[in-house]
């Protein structure tokens, strides 16, 4: 059974169409990534999933509930949580009370303590989260999401500015709550090397809906995708 | 902790300065204290709430008709309880605050300047209406508003000496003071900062930006309500210039040479300022406003934290609530 289920959904800002009848079934537990060149609907998309803006038609079904058009406080109560391109973390508090705040429920500091360690910032809990270095910052974004504790996790470009090691280091946490949360995840990225060490299905997105879903090497090797890539395909390699 | 040690010092100051200054002082300085509480209110929604609210004085003013109208008997003539009067002034400003803010912060919300001049306009709209409406007074107010009565075992004190008078609002005002301190150091606290710096990201994460805009506006409204009737049992008198543009504006200039985003600053920032315009409008008459200014601006441009919030924070270590 699909846990998030996306069905033709649309969405046209004054006249482009960022998101043209797009359909997508996720399953629960699995790990989907979606690339796309710049400006083919990637971010307007979750938005659509998260209730920032509402799609024009079409509709988003969460563990069977229909979500669409929900304000983002409700969704995001429901179980969704979301990274944002641009990394989104509470600048003026420290890195532990990002984390008081994101676990709404209940303030457990072992909880806390313990996604601290997994996103390598136990010793800058202190540290005001505006002062931390950029890759640190998409890290620090991901713990808000532990601490949120969703069932589903969108990741909107999780490694964006981050050194390879970082990125690495980012494809081994997505594996690891994957796996020890179960956690289910929608990851946007560019960076091929990251989609090939996630080793999950692939989705293509372009002008709004999706060209093409398969294993990162018949991604890799298809005639389509090369076509879209052509001339962009060094900068979004390093992206 | 060092905050909560200096803010106690200061209020065993005050507590302290009866005897020193003396009887006129006393007097002036218990109204100072009232305009000190609607300081803390400002800074609570502007500073830590992120709502500039260019009308703060309508919540005052509200509180201040409430508590004229209960202990005058206008409304039930057998029961005029000052206790009743200053917890209906409270809510009564609550609850018109929650009306306005689920106006202005629902849907898209307006923000920032838009907002600014919206609660402008509606001060001057509350005090136009209060100056024509004529059961309540009109353009004199509410005459002859009597002084606090204490009851307590069946016993009842009347407030009119300036000493008692300063002692019962000093109490008042750390009670509060203390007690709003306490809610920003809890998590509700860390939820305004993380409300006021990035909205989308606190309700991707679940929570309503509503209700925690409204809960802040709506409170602040109380505090700044409860001043409003705590000012009329000292003057005696509620006239529609307790409502409107005037007091906003200087309550505005209160919290932002002090400090909008520390409540001890914005309070004392209300009581040096009021204290040196009477001292210095003595001496420089009608010319004590442009001195105004000049701090003013001072505090904008190159102290925007406040005149007084930068030294005091030095004095805390840099921490920032
Ligand atoms: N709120 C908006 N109003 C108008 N146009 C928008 C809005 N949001 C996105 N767009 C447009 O919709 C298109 C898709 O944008 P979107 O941000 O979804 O792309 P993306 O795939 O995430 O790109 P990138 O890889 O650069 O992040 C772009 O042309 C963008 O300019
Ligand atoms: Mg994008």
């Amino acid at each position: 059974m699909s846990f998030l289920e996306l069905k033709s959904l649309t969405k046209n800002f004054g006249g482009l169409c960022a998101v043209d009848g797009f359909s997508l079934d996720i399953a629960k537990g699995s790990v989907n990534a979606l690339v796309g060149p710049n400006g083919c609907g990637k971010s307007t998309l979750f938005n659509l999933i998260t209730g920032t803006i509402r799609p024009d038609s079409g509709e988003v079904l969460f563990a069977g509930v229909n979500i669409t058009g929900r304000p983002p406080h409700e969704i995001a109560r429901l179980g969704i949580g979301r990274k944002f391109q641009v990394p989104a973390i509470f600048d003026e508090l420290t890195v532990r009370e990002n984390l008081i705040v994101a676990s709404r429920k209940q303030n457990d500091r072992t909880a806390q303590a313990d996604i601290l360690a997994q996103i390598h910032l136990e010793d800058q809990a202190d540290t005001l989260a505006g002062e931390l270095a950029h890759g640190q910052k998409q890290w620090l974004e991901i713990g808000l999401l532990l601490a949120q504790a969703p069932a589903l996790i969108l990741l909107d470009e999780p490694t964006a500015g981050m050194t390879a090691p970082e990125t690495r280091a980012t494809a081994e946490l997505i594996h690891r709550i994957n796996r020890d949360r179960g956690l289910t995840v929608l990851v946007i990225e560019h960076d091929m090397g990251f989609i090939e060490h996630l080793a999950c299905p692939v989705h293509v997105m372009s002008k709004g809906k999706i060209l093409k879903s398969g294993n990162f090497s018949e991604i890799r090797n298809d005639a389509d995708v090369k076509a879209l890539y052509f001339g962009t395909a060094e900068e979004t390699v390093d992206a | 902790m060092r905050n909560s040690l200096i803010a106690l010092l200061i209020f065993a100051a005050l507590a302290a300065a009866p005897p020193v200054i003396g009887g006129y002082w006393t007097g002036q300085l218990t109204g100072y204290l009232v305009y000190g509480l609607l300081a803390i209110s400002l800074s609570l929604v502007w500073g830590y709430g992120g709502i500039l609210c260019f009308g703060q004085a309508m919540f005052f003013g509200i509180g201040g008709y409430i508590m004229a109208v209960i202990t005058k008997g206008m409304v039930l003539p057998d029961i005029t309880s000052s206790y009743l009067g200053l917890i209906a002034a409270m809510a009564g400003a609550a609850l018109f605050a929650l009306a306005l803010g689920y106006f202005l912060f629902a849907g898209r919300g307006i923000s920032g300047a838009y907002l600014a001049i919206i609660t402008l306009a509606i001060a001057l709209v509350l005090e136009r209406l209060m100056n024509n409406w004529y059961g309540l007074g009109g353009y004199n107010g509410l005459l002859n508003v009597p002084p606090i009565k204490l009851t307590f075992f069946g016993a009842s004190f009347e407030l009119w000496d300036r000493v008692p008078t300063f002692y019962a609002i000093l109490i008042v005002v750390a009670v509060i003071f203390f007690g709003t301190t306490a809610l920003l150091n809890s998590a509700y606290g860390l939820r305004l900062t993380a409300c006021r710096t990035h909205p989308d990201r606190l309700a991707s994460l679940g929570y309503s930006v509503l209700n925690i805009r409204l809960s802040v506006f709506s409170l602040s409204a109380a505090i700044a309500g409860l001043a409003g009737a705590l000012f009329v049992t000292l003057d005696g008198f509620a006239s529609p210039t307790l409502i409107g543009f005037t007091l906003s504006t200087e309550a505005l200039i209160w919290v932002a040479i002090g400090g909008k985003e520390m409540l001890l600053a914005a309070f004392l920032g209300a009581i040096l300022t009021r204290t040196a315009e009477s001292w210095l409008s003595e001496i420089f008459g009608d010319y004590w406003i442009l001195i105004l200014g000049i701090a003013f601006m001072i505090s904008v441009v190159l102290l925007p934290k406040g005149l007084l919030a930068t030294p005091l924070e030095k004095l805390t270590e840099g921490k920032r609530r």
